[in-house]
């Protein structure tokens, strides 16, 4: 059953379309055969009525030449009582009935005013064709065939012995005959009846068939596509529509589908994008902390050495007093007394104070690095020199893997020197005095240049990362007091700066660390 | 016997009476100047065979000391004295002529041991 949603469907449009127009079709189809059948078995039945009529008129012409009353009257009542006759009368030319089959009818004179007679006598009718039938219906409905020929007077009729009609008159009379259509009637109801149970069962046929097709080929590929929407406008782009016609229906999944195929694409294609764009803020963000702390820690440098160079020189001047006269009370005590090793200690004091103030003003120098072709591994093996008989080191296991054909860099020596010294004397401390030292170098290359790199490995516990983040800065240490000042590597830092090149960590608690420097290498030219 | 004559031109007093200590009692003629204009002053009025001075000081420092002891008596060999962070002044120096540089804080023997090097090549 159509429910209001379904006659506003496409599908309850087309249906209700086409049933309209097969309805209307098939009535007015119906109407013209049945109408044209009706009128072609009535004209027949019209031509047999008269040949019927013509029949009674030669099967009464012998007793009307030979005036034999009785015969006539015998003959239309045998011809009369056939089946789907109803009756058979022949009139005289005044009107009387002369014979009929049936007999109360004889003698009867028709008015010549009764309308029955004004069909052909009527003066209105006389200029046009006598009508030779008529239908009436009986009291049961049914139609009756009247047809009516007249008697013409002919040579045998004014001839004849009785000399019954003159030769001047022209009809002599009528013969009349009602006959029953009540057959072609009832046969014409039964068809109408068939013809209209077969039209309605071919529509009911087409209607199953139309809405069969309509629902394959329309309804559930548009349902399929209204739901494929829906699924697209909730998200879900790996939706597939699975129609595969060649009509238009397909070629609509065909770009429906290359539709959600193009919008998965772009989707991830945005997604991708977001991501992308959240890594490249991020690692510009870290590339602005980076940037953001190493300015910071440079201009500490900076700040610390303009401050160290102030201190130093302030206190040089006081420590030369010292050292100077000290040397000069040294000489009026010969070695071996009390205070000739009283004065030693203050002399070797005020050294180490010179010492130290030598550490601190590694910051103030700037531009001091005297630089030449440098060999790194040349420059490891004399800081080793002075490092290996120290005893901090008599446990220690120095390796080396030096690259033979190392590149050379542009240095300071000296400065490098103080550079790697600081890292294996770092090392040194990690592994507190017993473990593996590493120390290995390596030519790398990129697509823009060559770099020399040193790793200086031990076999420490690592470091925390609370403390990687400040090991650069200026003063802080992890070692006891008195025994590192904190600037071994925040000096270190600045050289390799200054060098152009770069210095990091890679630590791994439990494990050890590994202190790496690059350097570009040099070239020639 | 005199060795030779030395102006020391340093703004700090400590370091001018350690020079003379050292010097003196080695056989120096030691005089001593607060800042270079006093010193360029006692050059004007005395012949010195070595000048020792401070590169850092105020009003004049020691490079202009050297320079305008270079112009005025180019016979007179100057030792500049130097703090470390002016190691590069001091190598400047050298390419303007100054014979030696002795960083602070030195030793009576180091400070002996440029001068006497110092009079050994002036009298060449």
């Amino acid at each position: 059953m159509l429910n209001r949603k379904s006659i506003h469907s496409l599908t309850g449009k087309l249906i209700m379309a086409i049933g309209t127009l097969m309805v209307a079709g098939s009535t007015v189809f119906w109407y013209f055969l049945f109408s044209h059948q009706e009128r072609e078995l009535i004209q027949t039945s019209i031509k047999y009525g008269h040949s019927f009529v013509d029949l009674v008129k030669k099967s009464t012409r012998y007793g009307m030449l030979t005036f034999q009353e009785l015969l006539i009257q015998q003959t239309i009542e045998a011809i009369g009582s056939a089946e789907g006759v109803i009756r058979v009368r022949i009139f005289d030319r005044k009107g009387k009935i002369a014979h009929s089959s049936d007999k109360q009818d004889i003698g009867t004179i028709l008015d010549i005013r009764a309308p029955y007679c004004q069909n052909c006598h009527s003066p209105a009718e006389a200029s046009r064709k006598i009508p030779t039938w008529t239908i009436t219906k009986d009291s049961n409905g049914y139609r009756v065939l009247n047809i009516v020929q007249p008697i013409y007077n002919e040579v045998s009729c004014h001839t004849s012995a009785c000399h019954a009609h003159s030769r001047d008159q022209r009809v002599l009379g009528l013969v009349e005959a009602n006959l029953s259509l009540s057959l072609l009637d009832t046969g014409i109801k039964k068809q109408g009846i068939a013809i209209t149970v077969y039209v309605a069962i071919f529509l009911c046929v087409i209607s199953v068939v139309l809405c069969t097709i309509l629902w394959n080929f329309v309804t559930t590929p548009v349902n399929m596509l209204t739901k494929g929407m829906e699924r697209v406008a909730g998200g879900d782009l790996d939706y597939h529509l699975d129609i595969d016609t060649r009509d238009e229906i397909g070629q609509l999944a065909q770009a429906f589908n290359a539709m959600t195929s193009d919008l998965k694409k772009a989707k991830n294609e945005l997604v991708e994008w977001g991501n992308t764009l959240e890594k490249k803020v991020q690692e510009k963000t870290e590339a602005i902390q980076r940037a953001q702390a190493q300015l910071i820690h440079s201009e500490k440098l900076a700040s610390l050495g303009r401050m160290a160079a102030g201190v130093a020189h302030e206190i040089n001047s006081p420590l030369t007093g010292i050292v100077t006269f000290g040397h000069l009370l040294l000489k009026r005590f010969p070695p071996g007394t009390e205070e000739h090793d009283d004065i030693q200690v203050i002399i070797e004091q005020a050294n180490r104070c010179s010492t130290i103030i030598r550490g601190l003003l590694g910051f103030a120098r700037a531009s001091a690095a005297d630089k030449a072709h440098t060999d790194i591994n040349d420059v490891i093996n004399h800081a080793l020199n002075i490092v290996k008989n120290k005893a901090d080191f008599f446990n220690i296991k120095l390796i080396t893997d030096f690259d033979p054909v190392l590149a050379r860099v542009k240095a300071d020596p000296s400065q490098l020197q103080q550079v790697f010294l600081n890292l294996i004397m770092n090392a040194a401390d990690a592994v507190e005095g017993k473990g593996t030292i590493t120390i290995a170098t390596r030519t790398l290359r990129d697509d823009t240049a060559d770099f020399v790199e040193v790793e200086v490995r031990d076999t420490g516990p690592g470091i925390t990362d609370e403390n990687l983040e400040k090991i650069f800065e200026p003063f802080f240490t992890t070692k006891p007091v008195g025994k590192g000042t904190g600037l071994g590597l925040a000096v270190t830092h600045g050289i390799i700066q200054d060098h152009g090149g770069k210095i990091f960590i890679k630590t791994k608690l439990g494990e050890g660390t590994s202190f790496f420097v690059r350097l570009p290498a040099f070239r020639e030219g | 016997m005199v060795k030779g004559k030395v102006l020391v031109i340093d703004d700090e007093e400590i370091v001018r009476i350690s020079c003379s200590r050292a010097l003196r009692p080695e056989g120096f003629d030691v005089q001593l100047a607060r800042n270079g204009v006093e010193g360029l002053g006692m050059l004007g009025k005395d012949r010195f065979d070595v000048v020792l001075t401070d590169l850092k000081m105020p009003d004049m420092d020691g490079i202009e000391v050297l320079k305008q002891v270079k112009e005025g008596w180019p016979e007179a060999e100057v030792i500049v004295i130097t703090g470390y962070q002016t190691v590069d002044t001091a190598v400047k120096s050298i390419k303007l002529g100054a014979f030696d540089y002795v960083e602070k804080p030195f030793t009576p023997d180091k400070i002996l041991a440029a001068v006497t090097a110092a009079m050994e090549h002036k009298k060449k």
